[in-house]
């Protein structure tokens, strides 16, 4: 009994000592022998070796349903090291990697291989999933085929500008560094631990990360107002004109006026926010808050709204315009030269006539008038961008009337594209200013989106000024704008062109160059859009009549049909097209 | 009176080596359940990523699209402008929602 049972322990000893060996014969087979290939296996699977894979929230365009699409996400594939001291043939190499990935150019890449101290270089990024699965399949010597991801703008150039761009800058992390990457960077950006934690360090020492996580309530996406078909159409627009004319730069703002929620925003020059090793640095920042323009003649129906609101005129006032007239020695002269007599205060926006502009800053006053503009211009809009500069206003804080005339048609005082529209928006709205802004919501990722408020708002006319500059806008657009043959029977429209002189170094006036300008809303008296554009020395053109109105129109016909918005006008017609 | 004495049927030794025992299971089926929690986080997270990469690239391609149905001239096209634009009434508001 006692002989059998020693048998039996011996036996079930040898059973554990044979299992134990064939263990650790398997464990020298994974880790001795096969390790390296594991450990690669391992690393193409997750991540590049020395650091996690990049992370970062994405950014939305939302479209006219609510739709969400990508205007910044993330592109997985896989960039390709080499290790100079393994590798062995550097020509067979070069020749296999693609060459639509972001690859070292061919001396550079030589130059690498040939570094034998080094054990890592990367010589290409930006592989696709197919490519990097066939390169990591040939197992080459000395080549390393790992995972990474990467910063990606499904819309190219798709505003650029605004949604800005991300990059190492100055540190050792990539980080948002102009446009709205820059200025929700803190949303965005993403702790580098999320997917190596230990799980028992996390329980332990961040019991209070179990109830309230401080990165969850931090970290997320960010959805804009910006609806990818209006964008495009209005990039579109503004690109035609930008290569028509070989303008210096040419940008466009559609805009809610209620809300301040910005549709739509696009400039030339532009880039492509993947390809950006070629792109000159001066076009990344953005125009439309880091400009300022002396915008002309759309400056005029606020000049207008300002001397209603004040009192000092109403609709039915007149004047006597001489075509010229001299203000501190210096001349002052309607666009085409010519005395229109007198007249009522509408026809000095039908016709845009700048003295008449600078009869009602004198009648307004210096201190009323720089009352109105310092309220529409002189503090920043607030809007999501970043680096947004001040308006130039210097001649407003003068005793000389030069300077407050040729404000009143635009002229000697200079804004940002951002800062004109909302001063615009006034007169669309009721008299009150909103905040112009272009990310509506965050999406958190503990689950819930947060809504930005936007909704403070900065009463300057009264509502009768603004239903009164609209009227004399909404006769601009029906009577003067291409001879009348822009008029939409069942849709009213208001309008305003503006044509400025670009300065001279010495701080005059060229009399050769212009700045265009382009500024209306519809429906009139219930506006759903205003529209902003503007082209910066357009070449063989002098008025901005000839260069924005195509646009302007095209933008609000397709707005129409796009949003269905109903007529607001009650006769039905039709009629020739032009 | 009667005095009631209770005789537990288990020694000391035994009763820690059952709860050395029991522990044991316990923290190293903790550490498979982590593990493995681990383990498919990290892959769940790659497959979202890789699936967000790849609904990236046809977000890519709708807006190549738009753009190209933006831009296109369609007088070069072929198509004619039209002879007569209508326009629609305001009393017909409710045919256009």
């Amino acid at each position: 009994m006692r002989a059998q049972f020693r048998l039996r322990i011996r036996f079930v000893l040898a059973l554990v000592v044979l299992v134990a060996l064939l263990i650790l014969i398997r464990l020298y087979f994974i880790q001795i022998v096969h390790g390296h290939n594991y450990a690669e296996k391992a690393d193409r699977q997750f991540a590049s070796s020395g650091s996690g894979l990049f992370d970062r929230g994405s950014i939305y365009f939302t479209r006219k349903d609510g739709t969400l699409i990508s205007a910044a996400t993330l592109a997985a594939g896989f960039l390709v090291a080499i290790n100079p001291q393994t590798l062995r043939n550097p020509e067979a190499v070069y020749a296999f990697l693609p060459a639509s990935s972001l690859v070292l150019s061919r001396d550079a890449f030589f130059a690498a291989a040939a570094k034998k101290n080094r054990v890592y270089v990367e010589v290409a990024h930006h592989l696709s999933e197919k490519e990097g699965q066939t390169l990591a399949a040939q197992n080459v010597p000395g080549v390393l085929v790992l995972r990474e991801r990467w910063r990606y703008y499904p819309g190219a150039s798709l505003a650029a500008q605004t949604i800005g761009i991300v990059s190492y800058g100055s540190g050792d992390t990539r980080a948002g560094q102009t446009g709205l990457e820059a200025v929700y960077d803190g949303t965005l950006s993403r702790s580098g631990d999320s997917l190596y934690k230990n799980f028992f360090a996390e329980l332990f020492s961040n019991v209070g990360n179990l109830l309230v996580n401080a990165k969850d309530a931090r970290e997320g996406d960010i959805v804009t107002t910006i609806e990818p078909e209006v964008q495009t159409r209005l990039a579109n627009g503004i690109k035609k004109v930008q290569e028509r004319y070989s303008s210096k730069e040419s940008g466009g703002i559609i805009m809610d006026p209620a809300t301040g929620a910005i549709l739509a925003i696009a400039n030339e020059p532009t880039y492509d926010g993947n390809v950006l090793q070629n792109v000159d640095s001066s076009i990344l920042g953005n125009p439309f808050v880091e400009h300022v323009y002396e915008f002309g003649s759309i400056m005029k129906p606020l000049t207008m709204a300002s001397a209603l609101d004040a009192g000092v005129i109403t609709p039915a006032t007149t004047y006597n315009d001489t075509g010229c007239i001299t203000v501190n020695t210096r001349q002052i002269c309607n666009w085409d030269m010519k005395a229109r007599g007198v007249i009522p205060m509408q026809q000095i926006i039908v016709q845009s006539l700048n003295v008449g502009a600078s009869w009602l800053a004198t009648e307004l006053g210096q201190d009323k008038f720089r009352t109105y503009f310092t309220t529409l211009f002189g503090q920043k809009t607030g809007v999501d961008l970043p680096s947004e500069t001040g308006a130039l206003l210097g001649n407003l804080s003068k005793s000389q009337q030069i300077g407050y005339d040729t404000a009143a048609f635009g002229q000697g005082i200079a804004v940002t594209p951002v800062q004109m529209i909302r001063a615009m928006g006034a007169i669309a709205n009721g008299g009150a200013m909103v905040q112009p802004h272009i990310v509506s919501a965050v999406r958190l990722n503990s689950g819930i989106e947060r809504k930005l408020d936007w909704s403070q708002k900065v009463q300057v006319f009264s509502g009768t000024a603004v239903r009164e500059t609209t009227a004399m806008m909404d006769a601009a657009n029906d009577q003067a704008l291409e001879g009348g043959r822009a008029k939409i029977p069942t849709m009213s429209v208001a309008a305003k062109t503006g044509t400025s002189q670009l300065t001279t170094p010495e701080g005059g006036y060229y009399t050769d160059r212009f700045f265009h300008s382009f500024v209306g809303f519809f429906p009139s008296y219930s506006p759903r859009f205003i529209i902003l554009l503007y082209t910066n020395d357009p070449k063989g053109v002098q008025y901005a009549s000839e260069t924005l109105n195509a646009m302007f129109l095209d933008l609000v016909h397709f707005l129409i049909d796009y949003y269905a918005v109903p007529p607001d006008r009650g006769f039905s017609t039709s009629t020739r097209s032009g | 009176m009667h005095n009631i004495h209770y005789s537990f049927p288990y020694s000391l030794q035994s009763l820690c080596v059952g709860a050395v025992a029991v522990l044991s299971v316990t923290y190293i089926g903790l550490i498979a359940v982590v593990m493995s929690y681990a383990a498919f986080t990290v892959e769940f997270s790659q497959s979202v990523r890789n699936d967000e990469a790849v609904v990236a690239m046809l977000e890519s391609a709708y807006l190549a699209n738009v753009a190209r149905i933006t831009g296109m001239d369609y007088i070069a096209a072929g198509y004619a402008k039209p002879r007569v634009k209508a326009f629609v009434s305001a009393q017909n508001v409710t045919a256009l929602r």
